[in-house]
């Protein structure tokens, strides 16, 4: 072998690396434009807004794909969360996305055929939620293989703890229940964990359902213990605040009362959006460290992975207590952003709910949690659209008689019809798509 | 320590009526947990949208034993008949795809099936409450104060009989020798010329047709027959896994084991500790006998 043959000198001749300004510009662009745009263009037309927020979002594509490193990468760069060039635009692209989003659906804007604009950014906020509680459970149950059918019971744990420390102690302290629930989310979640070390498949799903009716019974023997009927108010003097030594932040304007009450879906859009990216985020990076390796390796088989010196027990018992602490956040969040939670606020339909939500979006992987959420709660929305002004769906009586079970129905066969011909779901598709874009952009170049 | 829970009394009367409550709550989670038996010992599917297929049961005996008012045994027999249809139907349309699928996979299409069925009861019939079946006998009669319904014995000796029904076809009869043979080694069984397809067709159909008896069965207990009585499917979950997800005997026994010791919990603590302490005693009987009283072990080779 020659000299100019070796694959290692040839890779060497076309590497390119961007200076550290090249490589942090574009997502610096992505987080300050937003901003600006929103404080800026009140008086522009919203087409006007459409069309600079498309240039920008191609902009920041353009320039996060043309400065990535390229070539023969060092292992530091081969780690990287976001490494090739679509990686590092699509990052780009969602961070800029869902930096303009709340100032788009804020805008009063009436789309043709009466799209529901307005609706949409609650459905946003429900989203969010939901893709930081199903992100934890395919963590458990897609990576890690620990079936478990106990999330809701997470669930309602955060809401007890919302209730103790939220609501009971500090009157309505969020910032200190969310800490509080994630503390105690993990070590039940671990608790709950213990017939993992014992049971497999089949008998830890039931086992985990039989945890599923006794943490039902602790929230109704604590609902009717303190509040009795109308379940837990997280409303009104309860609200959730900003303290006020941080009233100096930008954007941050107090009531005549002198309290910022986090109230209204454009307030909460920036609560929940930060909390739901970072711990999506959090849960990705766990994958990519040696703990979420070792979930791997004990999902494809415990006996192998304890042989290459994984301690099985710990690492069953740590993608337990990781995905309920998660999930026991995800629930105060809920409950706060909700309102009010009773007796009837979880059941075993919720438990299916999440179960459609990764179905769809994609078994064993954090993406598809996202893309499923979105889905579960963006198709009544649609449907209902349709029902009204579709001329050709409006006139089947038929649907417009029953919406909520045909919701219902569309689910359950997409359930099915996902799992057996596309059993990774939407993150499935989003990936062929992305496969095909750059087959189709590669084909293009000489 | 119980004393300090509730209500608990020493009345022997009132300890005999929940005794006989418990039998029939037992015998009725003995028709379920066959159901979920037949399917899991065949398939290694454990089907939870038995419930649904109940509910579909108890819907189907409305239509054609009071909307169209059959003769009794001519409205069962078609009642059965078409249950056998949706079984072939769920065999041949879905489950077939998902041979060999992994575990959660199958649970989850199991609950996309079950969220099927309850969105098209909910369409075809509404979401108005109807009343309970009336056809068996409604009569009872009193032993030693506490009160024993007719329909209850009949529900226990259909119980009975199809456990004996099933366990004398699983061990006489051809297909029952198949079934037994794709349970315990699907490829071997197909290269001594079983074919499994077929095998698995006949379970899903004879799970349908003992969820159609279920549902004949549980609409003349139940309050009312509406959307909600899906939930013995999940309630009968302890009954099976004690019993032994594979055992047809462990059913009936698991069933009267469980449905017992929920009468008196609900009895003595309170309706709400019903679920907690059913399920409570599957997870001790899934920590230290994971296989329940009867069932099959099955041993992993690494």
């Amino acid at each position: 072998m020659t000299a100019t043959e070796n694959p290692a000198t040839q890779q060497a001749s076309n590497t390119y690396r961007p200076s550290t300004l090249q490589r942090f510009l574009p997502f610096v662009i992505a987080a300050v434009v937003p901003f600006i745009l929103g404080a800026t263009t009140n008086d522009l037309n919203f087409w006007w807004k459409a069309a600079i927020t498309v240039a920008i979002l191609a902009l920041v594509a353009r320039l996060a794909w043309r400065w990535t490193p390229r070539g023969e990468l060092t292992h530091r760069e081969d780690m990287r969360l976001w490494r090739t060039p679509s990686d590092r635009s699509w990052a780009a692209l969602t961070m800029f996305g869902l930096l303009v989003l709340p100032f788009i659906l804020a805008s009063d804007f009436t789309p043709p055929m009466d799209f529901p604009w307005a609706t949409w950014f609650a459905v946003v906020n429900l989203v969010l939620i939901f893709a930081m509680g199903a992100a934890a459970f395919n963590l458990l149950v897609g990576y890690s293989g620990q079936i478990s059918l106990a999330h809701v019971a997470f669930l309602a744990l955060g809401s007890i703890v919302g209730g103790i420390v939220g609501v009971q102690w500090s009157g309505g302290n969020m910032w200190l229940a969310l800490p509080a629930a994630a503390l105690a989310g993990a070590v039940v979640g671990a608790i709950s964990g213990l017939p993992a070390l014992r049971l497999k498949h089949l008998y830890l799903l039931l086992a985990t359902f039989g945890f599923h009716f006794v943490m039902m019974l602790v929230w109704r023997e604590y609902l009717q213990e303190y509040f009795g009927f109308v379940g837990i108010r997280f409303k009104g003097v309860n609200s959730p605040r900003i303290a006020s030594w941080l009233h100096w932040l930008p954007g941050i304007d107090p009531d005549e009362n002198g309290e910022f009450i986090i109230t209204g879906q454009f307030r909460w859009y920036w609560v929940l959006m930060p909390i739901t990216v970072l711990s999506i985020l959090f849960m990705v990076n766990v994958i990519r460290t040696r703990e979420g390796r070792a979930f791997a390796a004990v999902r494809d088989r415990d006996v192998s992975a304890s042989l290459l010196g994984i301690n099985v027990a710990r690492s069953k018992l740590m993608a337990f207590a990781l995905s309920s602490a998660v999930v026991a956040m995800s629930g105060v969040l809920a409950s706060f952003y909700i309102g009010s939670r009773g007796e009837d606020s979880f059941n075993v339909q919720t438990v299916l709910n999440y179960a459609i939500i990764i179905v769809v979006g994609g078994f064993s992987s954090i993406q598809g949690a996202i893309f499923g959420s979105a889905f579960f709660w963006f198709l009544p929305e649609w449907f209902k659209w349709a029902r009204e002004e579709l001329w050709f769906v409006r006139d089947i009586d038929f649907l417009s008689d029953y919406p909520s079970e045909i919701d219902l129905a569309i689910k359950g066969f997409l359930v099915v019809i996902i799992l057996m011909f596309k059993p990774d779901g939407l993150a499935g598709l989003w990936r062929d798509f992305k496969n095909w874009l750059g087959r189709s952009l590669a084909r293009r170049k000489p | 320590m119980l004393l300090a829970f509730g209500n608990f009394t020493a009345d022997p009367s009132v300890n005999l009526q929940l005794l006989i409550g418990g039998l029939a709550l037992g015998a009725i989670y003995a028709v379920v947990a066959l159901g979920f038996v037949l399917v899991y010992k065949s398939t290694d599917v454990l089907n939870l949208a038995h419930g649904e297929f109940l509910m579909l049961g108890a819907y189907f005996a409305l239509t054609f034993l009071i909307s169209e008012n059959l003769n009794f045994f001519l409205g069962v027999f078609v009642l059965l008949l078409v249950m056998l249809v949706f079984g072939l139907l769920v065999h041949y349309g879905i489950m077939r795809r998902m041979v060999g699928q992994g575990f959660f996979a199958i649970v989850l299409i199991t609950l996309g099936i079950a969220t099927i069925i309850r969105a098209l009861l909910l369409i075809f019939y509404g979401p108005t409450e109807r009343a309970r079946l009336d056809l068996l006998p409604q009569g009872s009669f009193e032993v030693g104060g506490a009160t024993v319904r007719h329909v209850d014995l009949i529900i226990f000796a259909v119980v009975a009989a199809c456990v004996l029904l099933f366990f004398l076809f699983f061990k006489y009869t051809r297909l029952g020798l198949h079934m037994r043979a794709v349970a315990d080694d699907i490829e071997a069984a197909a290269a001594m010329g079983i074919d499994p397809d077929k095998v698995y067709a006949m379970t899903w159909a004879a799970a349908m047709v003992m969820a159609g008896v279920g549902g004949l069965l549980f609409g003349h207990v139940t309050g009312a027959i509406d959307r909600s009585i899906e939930a013995i499917g999940l309630r009968a979950f302890p009954a099976a896994v004690v019993g032994g997800l594979t055992s047809l005997g462990g059913s009936i026994v698991g069933g009267l084991v469980v449905g017992v010791i929920e009468q008196f919990a609900n009895g003595h603590l309170g309706t709400k500790w019903r679920e907690p302490v059913a399920f409570s005693v599957m997870f001790v009987v899934l920590l230290v006998r994971p296989t329940g009283l009867w069932g099959r072990k099955d041993l992993e080779r690494v």
